[in-house]
């Protein structure tokens, strides 16, 4: 089933929309690593994954092609239109967040929705995100730093994005708020089974 | 039993003959209807036979949990096969907005960035042309009663207005059956009235249903009454004034009537002692509060604030609590240990994943034993083990009240603890609040709840003008006439010309038309400054990264001007787009993507409402975030509070997009891939100029590297 219902629609938009409204929330932990940032920067990559989760739930939660992408993006749009001080770069981060995350499903053809997909979704999100960032902010970075930076990145991804996405998924699964979507499908099949 | 407000349907419809026939696919003609959800185990609907003649006006009456909505969404034709097993279902109907559909809550069906544009929705999706469109919309309005300026945003206004857009939304499409979920449960008496008027004033001629648990003021205006029991199970079905009289005992046992209440339970009380919290002399004119209020909440009393929606009685919840900040006048409130808070949403507070998690989980609620009593008494023992999302509405409410008794608070704040719940609910919640008032504790519930009005100690009714108050219209800039595209063309190609700059000279040179044409899109010096602040702040810190960690020796001379260089690069990069964004609003926007970029129709309105709805999820956020800080479970800074607020208003946005979701597709979203759009999105003169301004900024970087 790849067709997107008007409800799988209007959730994947509003998770990005939800999301952009936490996010600005979000910024109180920029400050609790304060300390460790100051003293070395790249460590800020420590946080990236954060800024993946809608599109890993989007994807885990309506489970169709191009709804990590769509909630990513408009996540995206929205802290731009909000005045993100990244401008127009933040609709490129949307992209290549949200493409990282859809391009792990697209691997499994979207039959898989497991942790291990999860995870790589995360790391794949990481790995785009500071290509983009090495490429647009970070160019005199050296690349040692930029080495480590990128190490910072795929962990977050993986943990905070892949492994906190999923984790996030099961909680939300076991409200019932997801029921008529396709994770609330597949764990009520599971528990039948 | 008041007189009948309208002929019978079987006498109008021989003198109209011609009206009937048009009317003729409204009538509803559904035999052995099974429903039963892919995650629940018992259907919902078991066998449901019902016919419904033309222009017919049925009052689909049950408590909560019988499975009225899911009724109404089987006669919508909008049970979808994905989401379970069903026999029997009515089909989608031939026309979009064939049958229209009201739910509880209007925010539910509210869609666009302002109330013309709402009403303009289900004609668009329709694919109407666009004069018709406009013409739709505005006929619409005007039978719904909606008399508010169309350029307001429908989500500002109150909860009358809204369920009288949402009414102009369904009317725009002309439905012949008209479906309604318990329209006005979440309005005060004469809002309800007004709203109820409108409906069946609009509805002349077509079919009607509505599923309601407050079955008294609908009975004079509908010419069947039909009962439902559990799973939908048909236990009454007959003319209203027939069954009141030969079946009152099957009425009064499926809850949907309530004999009168023993006056003995509300015999009154005397105040007693020093108030434990007040408010006095408070104004917020910020929310629309200028008189003067005073206030004072006495141990062992239910005090009731009452008023219309938008009165400021949240406000003044919000000024007791802490969460605001008077503009004049004191407060007085116990220290937060011993302040609790209810609120509306009950979902908005829980972070455990068991009844009796929920109950322990402030680290002000000490005692297990009280614990154990407190879910006695309001019936929860039983579910002590269970998912506090997953309980009814009813018992959700009962918990959020357990939770916060479980504090032993001595004031107890609540915002409506039983707006949307059925008779036999709204008494058990009523007689929580009674045992937290004989335990000794001040209990404050606003509320329009006539069944806690009777029962309030004490009674405060605020008064307040119905229409908010108006925004004034936003200063016109030059930047306001370019189409949305074309600001954006501005941004994008400044931020790729900014990867010309290679010296600390050339950058700064690459900012001086930013800087020239930043007059020309910027409506205030202040919120210039606000957008203008992280940007710079950004370029301060990459600045300093690259100087400290680039590959020149850190922090030397020449590393500190690689960092100026750096600086000058993002703010060209990321500037120019920031200040043209300032002119662009997601529905021209969306309008410009469908109608100029082709982009596909539905995930652009999808996408615009989201951005549209932004407003919305902020005040639910906030109500969150508050909540949850006076339940001590920390600090709006602490990782773990984040992480369960977020998931919460994750639980709040998909509950809500689901009944949207539903709301959309009764006015024809679903097959809306075509559709049109009620505004253009022109390209002016102006877009010739924006333009030139867009190429400039991709070729001056480069020329001002040659100038250095």
């Amino acid at each position: 089933m790849t067709r997107f219902r008007t409800v799988d629609l209007l959730v994947t938009v509003l998770i990005g929309g939800a999301f952009g409204v936490a996010f600005l929330g979000y910024g109180q932990l920029y400050t609790l690593i304060g300390p460790l940032t100051a003293a070395f920067k790249p460590a800020e990559g420590l946080l990236a994954g954060l800024w993946f989760l809608p599109a890993m739930l989007a994807a885990l939660i309506v489970r169709k092609p191009g709804a990590a992408l769509l909630a990513e993006l408009v996540a995206a749009v929205l802290s731009m239109l909000l005045g993100s001080q990244w401008g127009w770069g933040t609709a490129i981060s949307g992209l290549m967040q949200g493409g990282g995350v859809e391009l792990a499903f697209l691997l499994t053809r979207y039959r898989r929705f497991t942790l291990p997909v999860a995870i790589l979704g995360g790391v794949l999100a990481a790995l785009l995100e500071w290509g983009w960032e090495k490429f647009a902010y970070y160019q005199e970075m050296s690349w040692s730093f930029s080495g480590m930076m990128l190490v910072f990145f795929l962990i977050s991804g993986a943990l905070l994005c892949g492994g906190l996405g999923w984790v996030a998924t099961r909680a939300l699964v076991a409200t019932g708020a997801v029921d008529s979507l396709a994770a609330g499908r597949a764990a009520a099949r599971a528990a039948e089974a | 039993m008041p007189p009948r407000a309208r002929p019978r349907p079987e006498a109008a419809g021989i003198t109209d003959q011609t009206r009937k026939d048009t009317r003729a696919e409204a009538a509803v003609h559904i035999e052995g209807l099974r429903w039963r959800p892919l995650t629940r185990r018992a259907p919902t609907i078991d066998g449901l036979d019902l016919v419904i003649p033309a222009g017919q006006r049925v009052l689909l009456a049950g408590a909560s949990g019988s499975g009225k909505s899911t009724v109404l969404r089987a006669l919508a034709g909008l049970l979808d096969p994905e989401d379970g097993e069903g026999t029997h279902l009515p089909a989608p109907p031939q026309r979009p907005g064939a049958r229209g559909l009201l739910l509880q809550d209007p925010a539910d069906a509210l869609v666009a960035a302002s109330i013309g544009r709402d009403a303009a929705f289900g004609p668009e999706n329709a694919a109407r042309p666009r004069p018709e469109i406009h013409e739709r919309a505005a006929r619409a309005l005007a039978a719904a009663r909606c008399d508010l300026n169309p350029t307001r945003a429908p989500l500002d206004s109150s909860g009358g207005q809204q369920q009288r857009i949402a009414l102009a939304g369904a009317l725009a499409l002309d439905p012949e059956l008209l479906l309604l979920d318990e329209p006005t449960s979440m309005l005060d008496t004469a809002t309800a009235e007004e709203v109820r008027a409108a409906v069946l004033d609009a509805a002349d001629g077509a079919t009607l249903v509505v599923a309601e648990h407050r079955i008294g003021p609908w009975l004079p205006h509908v010419d069947r009454l039909v009962v439902l029991g559990p799973q939908a199970r048909v236990l009454a079905d007959g003319p209203p004034e027939e069954l009141l009289t030969t079946q009152r005992d099957v009425l009064v046992d499926a809850g949907v009537l309530v004999e009168e209440e023993d006056a003995q339970a509300r015999a009154p009380r005397e105040a007693v002692g020093a108030p434990v919290a007040a408010l006095e002399g408070v104004t917020v004119p910020a929310r629309g509060l200028h008189t003067p209020q005073d206030l004072a909440l006495h141990a062992g009393r239910l005090t009731v604030l009452s008023g219309p929606s938008g009165a400021g009685k949240t406000t003044l919840l919000r000024v007791l609590t802490g969460a605001l900040s008077p503009a004049t006048g004191a407060v007085t409130r116990p220290e937060p240990s011993r302040l609790a808070l209810v609120p509306q949403d009950p979902e908005h507070s829980f972070v455990a994943a068991t009844v009796r998690g929920e109950v322990l989980a402030s680290p002000y609620a000490k005692d297990p034993a009280l614990v154990e009593e407190l879910l006695e008494r309001a019936g929860l023992a039983a579910l002590a083990g269970a998912h506090p999302h997953r309980l009814s509405g009813g018992e959700q409410r009962r918990l959020a009240i357990v939770a916060a008794l479980a504090q032993r608070p001595a004031l107890l704040v609540l915002d409506e603890p039983t707006v949307g719940l059925d008779a036999r609910r709204r008494t058990e919640v009523l007689a929580l609040l009674r045992e937290a008032r004989d335990r000794g504790c001040a209990v404050l519930a606003a509320s329009h709840d006539p069944l806690l009005l009777e029962a309030a100690d004490d009674l405060r009714r605020l008064t307040a003008s119905p229409v908010g108050p108006e925004i004034p219209p936003e200063r016109r800039l030059p930047a306001d006439a370019l189409n949305p595209l074309t600001l954006c063309l501005i941004g994008i190609l400044a931020a790729a010309g900014s990867f010309a700059v290679q010296t600390w000279q050339g950058g700064l040179l690459a900012l001086l038309p930013t800087l020239l044409l930043a007059p020309f899109a910027v409506r205030s010096l202040r919120g210039a400054a606000l957008r203008m602040a992280p940007i710079l702040l950004s370029a301060a810190g990459l600045a300093w990264t690259t100087a400290l960690l680039g590959e020149a020796p850190s922090l030397s001379c020449e590393s500190w001007l690689v960092g100026l260089k750096e600086a000058a690069r993002i703010t060209a990069f990321v500037a120019p787009g920031v200040l043209a964004l300032g002119s662009v609003r997601p529905t021209p926007l969306g309008d410009a993507l469908a109608q100029r970029l082709h982009l596909p129709a539905r995930p652009v309105a999808a996408a615009v409402l989201a951005l549209v709805r932004v407003g919305h999820l902020g005040r639910q956020w906030s109500t969150i975030l508050e909540t949850r800080v006076r339940r001590g479970l920390g600090t709006p800074r602490s990782p773990r509070l984040l992480a369960g607020a977020t998931l919460a208003l994750l639980v709040d946005t998909l509950r809500g997009a689901e009944q949207q979701a539903l709301a959309m597709d009764a006015r024809g979203f679903a097959t809306a891939q075509q559709r049109t759009w009620a505004e253009p999105s022109p390209f002016g003169r102006a877009d010739l100029v924006g333009l030139a301004i867009a190429v400039l900024m991709l070729v001056w970087p480069p020329v001002a590297e040659m100038l250095t």
